[in-house]
C-alpha cells in the first residue's frame, strides 16, 4: 500500500485519491490510479524486448511491440521509446533484484513490464512481471501464460489485461473480438477478428447478404440477419462450432437483433404486423411480447439495450425522419431523445450507461455523435465523413464504427482513431464488439 | 437449397437469365443474387421463338397465351414491366404522380396476365444506416404493393422484399446516382 501511495504522488494524481486507494486496499485490491479522474495523465511505462529463454529470438521484439501497442491503446499508459532504454532486453534480468531501477527512473519510466518466453516444439510459455520502477518493487504477482505457439498474441494480450487490472483495478479488453460484415464476391458475410485487427476469420458462408452481427452476452454466439432464404431473417451462429440456426423467420422482414444483457432474450424488429415494430423474443425466436413503441404505422427499428436491460434505445420515424427514442420496458413509457437534425439512427448504449452513441446526418455527411441518456451534452466525435454504426468496447473506453468501406476504432473521447485492419479483405461495415470472454 | 448455395453468386445471376430465357417452368426462385449492377436485363432474355414446344406448355396456357404472336407480345410487355422502376425522394416512401402512372401500366399488365407473380424489391441510396434503410426499403415496396392492390382492385400475386442499400444499380456518390437507387424494382415470375 505504501508503494502505491508513493506512485500516486509521483504520477501527479489527485491527492484525494489516496483515501480511495486506501479504501480499495481494504478489499485486497491494488489500485494505483483512478483513470476516471479529470486530471489523469497517461503513465509512462517501459517495455524492453522480451527475453528469449530458447534459441528462438524471433518473437522477442514482436511480443514487446504488441504489448506496447496494447498499452498505448489502453489510454492509461504512454509507452516510452525503446531507443533510450538503459538495458538490453535480451541481457537484463527478470527479477527485481537483477534490475537497475534507478536507470529506468532516469529515462522517465514509472512502470516497467518485463517478460521472458520459451518456445518448445509447437508451444510457447510466457512469464511476465510488472514492476513499479519508482519503488523498485514487483506489482502484484508474476504472471504465466502458455499455449500453442500460434497463439502468442493472445498470451501477450492476456499479460496486457493483467497489467491493466493490477494498475487500474479494471482488466483491459485486449482479448476481445470484433464481429463485422465484409463483402465477399457479390455478397456479404460475417467475419470476426481480434480487437487489434489480427486473425480475421470468415464465420458465415451463406453466399448471400448477411448483416447486423451482434454478440450474445456470454460471447459464445452471434445473432445476425441473412437473406440466404430470400428475405431477411434472423439466425444465430455458434462462434466456436459454426453451427447456425434460424430463430426469427416471420413473414416480412426480421432485422436488427439485440441480446438483452444478462439474459437469453433478444429485442428484434419484425414487420409481420404490417409495420416495422419491436418485439421481445426468446433465444429460439418465440415471441414473448410486442413492445408497443410504435405510433400509427411508423417504423421502429435498431433496438439497443441499456446495460441494466431495463430500457431500449431505438429508432422511430413517428415524427417524420428517423430519431432516437428510449422505451422503458417496465413502465411502457417512451421519450424522444434526439431533437437536433433530421436523421439520427443506430443508437448504442455505453457499458456504463452514461452515454448513447449514434449516427447523425449533419452538413458534412454522416457522423458519430454521443449524447447523455437524458438528452444532454450531445456532440460529434467524428467529423465530416461517412461514419456510421457505432458500438462500444466492453470497458466503454473505445467506439468501433464504420467509416466508408472500412471499420475504425477511436477513443470514446475522440482523441485517437485508427483503422481496425491495415488492409481489409473487402468493404466492411456493421461492427460489434464482443464482451470480455471468460471474464478476461 | 444446398445446390444453390454452392453456386457462386455471379453464376446464379447467369443461371436466372438462362432459366428465364429458356422458359423453363421453375417453381421456386433462388435466393436473390446479391450482386451489384442493374438487374434490369436479368429478367428477360431475347425472344425464344425458335424453341421446341412453342406455346403449348402449361406455363403459356396459364398465361392465356396460345400463339407465337401472343407470346412475343407478352415477352415485350414483361420486359417493359421489369425494366421500369419506380423512384422515391430521399428518406421518403410516398408515391409521386409519375410513379403512380408507372404503376398504372403495371396494373394493366397484371390484369391481362393474372397468372404472373411479382416480387417488389424496395431499395435505398447509400446514405444513412444499413438498418434503417432496410425498413425504409420495405416501406417503399409496401407503397407500390398497396397502390397496385387498391388501384388495381385485383387479387394479384405480390410479394415484397427490401434490400435497403445493399443492391444499388448506380455506384456513384452523387445525387444522380442516389436518385437511381431510391427505387422499387419489380421482378416477375411465371
Amino acid at each position: 500500500m505504501f508503494a502505491a501511495k508513493r506512485s500516486l504522488l509521483l504520477v501527479g494524481c489527485c491527492l484525494l485519491l489516496l483515501g480511495a486507494a486506501g479504501l480499495r486496499g481494504a478489499f485486497a485490491q491494488t489500485i494505483y490510479l483512478d483513470i476516471n479522474n479529470a486530471n489523469f495523465q497517461k503513465i509512462p511505462i517501459a517495455v524492453p524486448d522480451f527475453k528469449s529463454m530458447s534459441s528462438d529470438q524471433q518473437l522477442s521484439h514482436q511480443m514487446a511491440d504488441l504489448l506496447n501497442n496494447d498499452l498505448n491503446i489502453s489510454g492509461v499508459f504512454r509507452c516510452l521509446d525503446p531507443k533510450g532504454f538503459p538495458e538490453d532486453g535480451q541481457r537484463m534480468g527478470l527479477e527485481a533484484s537483477q534490475i537497475n531501477f534507478q536507470s529506468w527512473k532516469q529515462v522517465g519510466a514509472n512502470f516497467l513490464a518485463r517478460a521472458s518466453y520459451q518456445v518448445q516444439g509447437g508451444s510457447v510459455r510466457l512469464d511476465g512481471r510488472l514492476f513499479d520502477a519508482t519503488a523498485g518493487k514487483l506489482v502484484g504477482t508474476p504472471k504465466s501464460y502458455g499455449g500453442d505457439a500460434g497463439a502468442w498474441r493472445q498470451m501477450v494480450h492476456a499479460f496486457a489485461n493483467d497489467i491493466l487490472q493490477m494498475v487500474t483495478g479494471q482488466a483491459g479488453v485486449f482479448n476481445t473480438k470484433v464481429a463485422f460484415v465484409q463483402r465477399v464476391g457479390g455478397g456479404k458475410e460475417i467475419f470476426v477478428c481480434d480487437f487489434d485487427g489480427y486473425n480475421p476469420v470468415q464465420l458465415t458462408h451463406d453466399n448471400s447478404i448477411d448483416l447486423s452481427p451482434v454478440w450474445s452476452p456470454d460471447g459464445s454466439r452471434i445473432a445476425y440477419v441473412s437473406y440466404r432464404d430470400g428475405s431477411p431473417k434472423i439466425y444465430v451462429i455458434n462462434v466456436a462450432s459454426g453451427a447456425t440456426h434460424l430463430i426469427c423467420g416471420y413473414p416480412g422482414m426480421n432485422i436488427t437483433p439485440a441480446w438483452r444483457p444478462g439474459g437469453n432474450e433478444l429485442a428484434v424488429a419484425l414487420s409481420k404486423g404490417g409495420s416495422q415494430d419491436l418485439y421481445l423474443v426468446n433465444s429460439s425466436g418465440g415471441i414473448e411480447r410486442k413492445l408497443n413503441v410504435g405510433f400509427g404505422s411508423s417504423i421502429s427499428v435498431s433496438p439497443n439495450w441499456s446495460p441494466d436491460g431495463r430500457k431500449l434505445a431505438y429508432v422511430s420515424n413517428e415524427a417524420g425522419g428517423p430519431q432516437i427514442y428510449i422505451y422503458d420496458l417496465s413502465s411502457g413509457q417512451k421519450k424522444r431523445l434526439t431533437y437536433s437534425g433530421k436523421y439520427n439512427t443506430s443508437p448504442a448504449w455505453s457499458p456504463k450507461g452514461d452515454w448513447i452513441a449514434y449516427c447523425a446526418q449533419g452538413g458534412g455527411g454522416f457522423d458519430i455523435y454521443v449524447i447523455r441518456p437524458d438528452g444532454g451534452d450531445a456532440h460529434a466525435v467524428t467529423h465530416g465523413g461517412r461514419n456510421e454504426a457505432p458500438r462500444w468496447s466492453p470497458d466503454g473506453r473505445m467506439i468501433v464504427y464504420s467509416s466508408g468501406y472500412a471499420i475504425r476504432i477511436m477513443d470514446a473521447n475522440g482523441t485517437r482513431d485508427w483503422q481496425l485492419m491495415r488492409s481489409p479483405g473487402g468493404a466492411q461495415g456493421l461492427p460489434d464488439w464482443s464482451p470480455r470472454v471468460n471474464g478476461k | 437449397m444446398k445446390r444453390k448455395r454452392s453456386i457462386y453468386p455471379l453464376l446464379m445471376i447467369f443461371a436466372i437469365v438462362m432459366l428465364t430465357a429458356c422458359g423453363c417452368a421453375k417453381k421456386t426462385v433462388p435466393p436473390p443474387p446479391p450482386g451489384y449492377g442493374p438487374e434490369n436485363g436479368a429478367g428477360m432474355g431475347g425472344p425464344s421463338s425458335g424453341e421446341m414446344g412453342g406455346v403449348s406448355g402449361d406455363k403459356w396456357k396459364r398465361l392465356g397465351i396460345t400463339s407465337e404472336a401472343q407470346k412475343r407480345e407478352f415477352e415485350d410487355r414483361a420486359a417493359a414491366f421489369e425494366n421500369q422502376d419506380v423512384y422515391f425522394d430521399f428518406n421518403g416512401y410516398t408515391l409521386s404522380d409519375p410513379a403512380k402512372r408507372i404503376l398504372d401500366q403495371k396494373i394493366d399488365f397484371l390484369k391481362r396476365y393474372s397468372a404472373v407473380s411479382v416480387t417488389i424489391e424496395g431499395n435505398c441510396d447509400e446514405r444513412g444506416t444499413e438498418e434503417y434503410n432496410l425498413a425504409l426499403g420495405e416501406r417503399r415496396a409496401d407503397a407500390s404493393k398497396q397502390y397496385i392492390t387498391t388501384a388495381g382492385g385485383g387479387n394479384f400475386q405480390l410479394k415484397t422484399v427490401s434490400y435497403g442499400k445493399e443492391r444499388p444499380v448506380s455506384t456513384g456518390h452523387d445525387e444522380a446516382a442516389w436518385a437511381k437507387n431510391r427505387r422499387d424494382h419489380f421482378a416477375l415470375k411465371y
